[in-house]
C-alpha cells in the first residue's frame, strides 16, 4: 500500500532537521533513533560550544529536539534500529526493532541520517601514541573537558601550560585510506584553541597544520581572532611523532615556513581526528542496498553530481555526514533539502 | 662581534648568540612589543609571502619580511634576537610590504626593531651604521643631505630598469615640469631655513634621537651637540 509517510533514520542534527521540515511542509514523519535520547553526536560526544554564535551545544541540540518532539506530525521511536526493508519508492515496508519489540512500518520515502564517527587515532600511521600516553588526547576528549570547564592533564590532574594541536589525524592520508579532508577539524581545533585561552589564560597554544582550511566566515570569525586576539600560534608542518620526555611530551616535526626541523615539549597534545562513516551508516547502507563510496560513506550526488541528497535508490535520500564530512551548516541544509525531496517523491507516487 | 661570512652560523637560533641570555633577548622583545606602534603594525600572519614577493631586499639578501612578521606574531624570542641582530639591517625601509592582506607592516616592525637595537647599543647596529657617520652628520645638522643629481642609478638596482632611462634625460624631464619648488635645487641640497632647522634640533633632542646617536657614536654626538646647542642658544 502506498504511504505518504517519511521514515528518518537517526536523531542527530540532520535527522532532527529532516523531521522538522517534513512536518512543517505538511507531511508525516517517523524518526527512529538508536539511543534513548536525541541530539546525535554533538550530544553523545559532549560537544562544548558550537561555532554558531558560540552557542552551548547541549542547548542548541535540545532546541532542535524540542522542535521535533513537540510536533504532532512526527512520531519518535527510541532505542530503535532498522532490521530489514522491502518494497520500492512510495511503498516501503521497513522492519524495525524498537525498545526490544519488532515492528513493521509502511512508509513512502526514507531519509538516512546516520552520521559519522570520529577517527580512531590508534589507526594513525604517524607515531602519536594516543593509547600509550595519557596526555595525548583527541578533539572529542578535549571538547568534554572544555564543556566541564576542567581542562587538566590526564596524567597528573594539573592544568596544562603548553598545548599543541596536530591537524589532519586520520584525514588526507593515503596510507590510512582516508584521502579526503574532514572539513571541520581546522575550525574546531581553532575554536577549541580560543576556548583554551579563555579558560586557561596563561597557557600557550600551538596548532600544527598542513593547510588551514578556514572556509567562509570561519576565517574572520575563528582563525584571525585565534591568532590576533588569543595569540594562538599556527605552525605549518605535520608532526611525525610524539614521545615521552620526563613528564612532558616531545613533539618532532618541521617548522616548514621557517625552514628548520623542530622539537618542542608540550604538556598536552590534542589530535585533530577527522570523520569516518559511523557504524550505523555502514550497516544501513548494506540493509537498504544504497551504494557506498570507497570510504564507506553513502554515495550521494545523483547522476549529474548536483543532487547532494540523492542515493543510488529511488525514494531513499541521505542527509548530514552519512554521505561525507560535513559541518552543522552542511548537515542541516542537506536535511531540509532531503525533507523536501522525500515529500515530493511520496506525493508524486500518491497523486 | 659583527656577523661575517667567516663566523656566520646558520644553525639553531639558540646557539648563534650564546653570549646573550634568554632574559636579555626577552627584554629586547618586550621593548619592541610595548612600542605604541606595535599593535598597528602587526595583526597576525598566515604566511602567504606577499611581503616577500614585493620586497626588493629579499631579492638581493637573505632577508624575509614574512619571517619577521611571523616570528613577532609567534613571539619567538630566540628568532627575534636573530632578527634584531642580523636581518633588520638588510631592509631598505621602502615599505613595499604594506600591501599585506592582513594589514601588517613588516617594514614598520623593522623600524621599531632598529630603534630598539640602537637604543640598547647593540654592536650590530653600530656595525651597520659605521659607514653612515657623514650622512648622519649632514642630515642632523642641515636637515638634508641629498641633492637630486647625487642619485646615481647604478647604486640603486632595485629601482628597476626605468631609472637608467629617466636619469639619462633627467634635465629634460625636469624642464617639462614647471614646478617652482624644483627651481634651483637640482644640483644642490635643499636649503633648510633656520627656523625649521632649530625646530628640527629641538625635536631631535626631545624625541630621544640624540640619545640614540650618543649610544651609537659618542664623538659624533659631541660634534653635533656642540653645533646644535650653540645654534639653539643664539635662537
Amino acid at each position: 500500500m502506498t504511504s505518504g509517510k517519511v521514515l528518518i533514520i537517526g536523531g542527530g542534527p540532520s535527522g532532527l532537521e529532516s523531521a522538522r521540515c517534513v512536518a512543517e511542509l505538511g507531511g508525516e514523519a517517523i524518526l527512529i533513533e538508536k539511543r534513548e535520547r536525541l541530539g546525535g553526536t554533538p550530544d553523545r560526544e559532549n560537544y562544548a560550544k558550537l561555532t554558531h554564535h558560540w552557542r552551548d551545544a547541549s542547548e542548541a541540540m535540545a532546541d532542535m529536539a524540542a522542535a521535533v518532539t513537540s510536533n504532532k506530525n512526527v512520531e519518535v521511536k527510541y532505542q530503535a534500529e532498522v532490521k530489514g526493508m522491502s518494497g520500492s519508492a512510495g511503498n516501503f515496508t521497513v522492519e524495525i526493532e524498537a525498545g526490544g519489540a519488532a515492528e513493521s512500518l509502511n512508509v513512502g520515502a526514507v531519509i538516512i541520517a546516520t552520521g559519522f564517527q570520529h577517527f580512531d587515532p590508534g589507526r594513525a600511521t604517524q607515531y602519536y601514541n594516543y593509547y600509550s600516553f595519557p596526555d595525548v588526547i583527541t578533539l572529542t576528549d578535549l571538547e568534554k573537558m572544555l564543556k566541564e570547564h576542567k581542562v587538566v592533564r590526564p596524567s597528573n590532574g594539573e592544568a596544562p601550560k603548553k598545548i599543541a594541536f596536530i591537524q589532519c589525524v586520520g584525514s588526507r592520508d593515503r596510507q590510512i585510506g582516508n584521502e579526503y579532508c574532514s572539513k571541520v577539524c581546522c575550525g574546531i581545533a581553532s575554536k577549541q584553541a580560543i576556548e583554551l585561552r579563555q579558560q586557561l589564560p596563561d597557557s600557550k597554544v600551538m596548532i600544527f597544520y598542513i593547510d588551514m582550511r578556514m572556509y567562509g566566515y570561519w576565517e574572520n570569525e575563528i582563525y584571525w581572532p585565534a591568532q590576533e586576539k588569543y595569540k594562538v600560534n599556527y605552525v605549518k608542518g605535520v608532526v611525525s611523532e610524539v614521545l615521552q620526555k620526563g613528564d612532558k611530551l616531545l613533539m618532532r616535526g618541521e617548522d616548514t615556513t621557517m625552514s628548520r626541523p623542530m622539537e618542542v615539549t608540550m604538556d598536552m597534545v590534542v589530535l585533530s581526528v577527522g570523520m569516518e562513516p559511523s557504524a550505523g551508516t555502514r550497516a544501513i547502507s548494506q540493509l537498504l542496498g544504497v551504494k557506498q563510496n570507497q570510504y564507506g560513506f553513502i554515495e550521494a550526488g545523483g547522476a549529474g553530481g548536483l543532487d547532494p541528497v540523492a542515493t543510488s535508490q529511488e525514494g531513499i535520500f541521505v542527509a548530514g555526514a552519512a554521505s561525507g564530512p560535513a559541518d552543522l551548516d552542511d548537515s542541516i541544509a542537506k536535511a531540509g533539502l532531503a525533507a523536501a525531496r522525500a515529500l515530493a517523491s511520496v506525493r508524486k507516487v500518491m497523486a | 662581534m659583527p656577523t661575517t661570512s667567516e663566523n656566520w652560523n646558520p644553525g639553531k637560533a639558540v646557539d648563534r648568540h650564546p653570549e646573550a641570555t634568554y632574559e636579555e633577548k626577552e627584554r629586547l622583545f618586550l621593548e619592541v612589543k610595548n612600542d605604541t606602534r606595535y599593535e598597528d603594525f602587526l595583526y597576525g600572519c598566515y604566511e602567504c609571502g606577499i611581503c616577500v614577493s614585493a620586497c626588493p631586499s629579499a631579492r638581493f639578501y637573505d632577508f624575509s619580511p614574512r619571517v619577521i612578521a611571523q616570528a613577532m606574531a609567534r613571539e619567538d624570542v630566540e628568532r627575534i634576537y636573530d632578527i634584531i641582530t642580523e636581518d633588520i639591517w638588510n631592509c631598505a625601509q621602502c615599505f613595499s610590504c604594506v600591501r599585506c592582506p592582513r594589514q601588517n607592516n613588516p617594514g614598520g616592525l623593522v623600524t621599531i626593531l632598529r630603534e630598539v637595537s640602537l637604543k640598547n647599543g647593540l654592536q650590530e647596529s653600530k656595525d651597520a651604521l659605521q659607514g653612515y657617520s657623514r650622512v648622519i652628520y649632514k642630515v642632523m645638522l642641515k636637515g638634508n643631505q641629498v641633492s637630486p643629481d647625487m642619485l646615481q642609478p647604478d647604486f640603486f638596482p632595485d629601482w628597476g630598469p626605468w631609472v637608467q632611462n629617466f636619469s639619462q634625460n633627467m634635465q629634460v624631464w625636469r624642464k617639462a615640469i614647471p614646478m617652482d619648488s624644483i627651481r634651483g635645487v637640482t644640483d644642490a641640497a635643499w636649503r633648510t631655513d633656520r627656523k625649521t632647522l632649530l625646530e628640527l634640533y629641538t625635536i631631535w633632542f626631545e624625541s630621544g634621537n640624540m640619545d640614540i646617536i650618543k649610544e651609537l657614536d659618542e664623538s659624533l654626538y659631541d660634534l653635533l651637540t656642540d653645533v646644535m646647542n650653540e645654534e639653539l642658544e643664539e635662537g
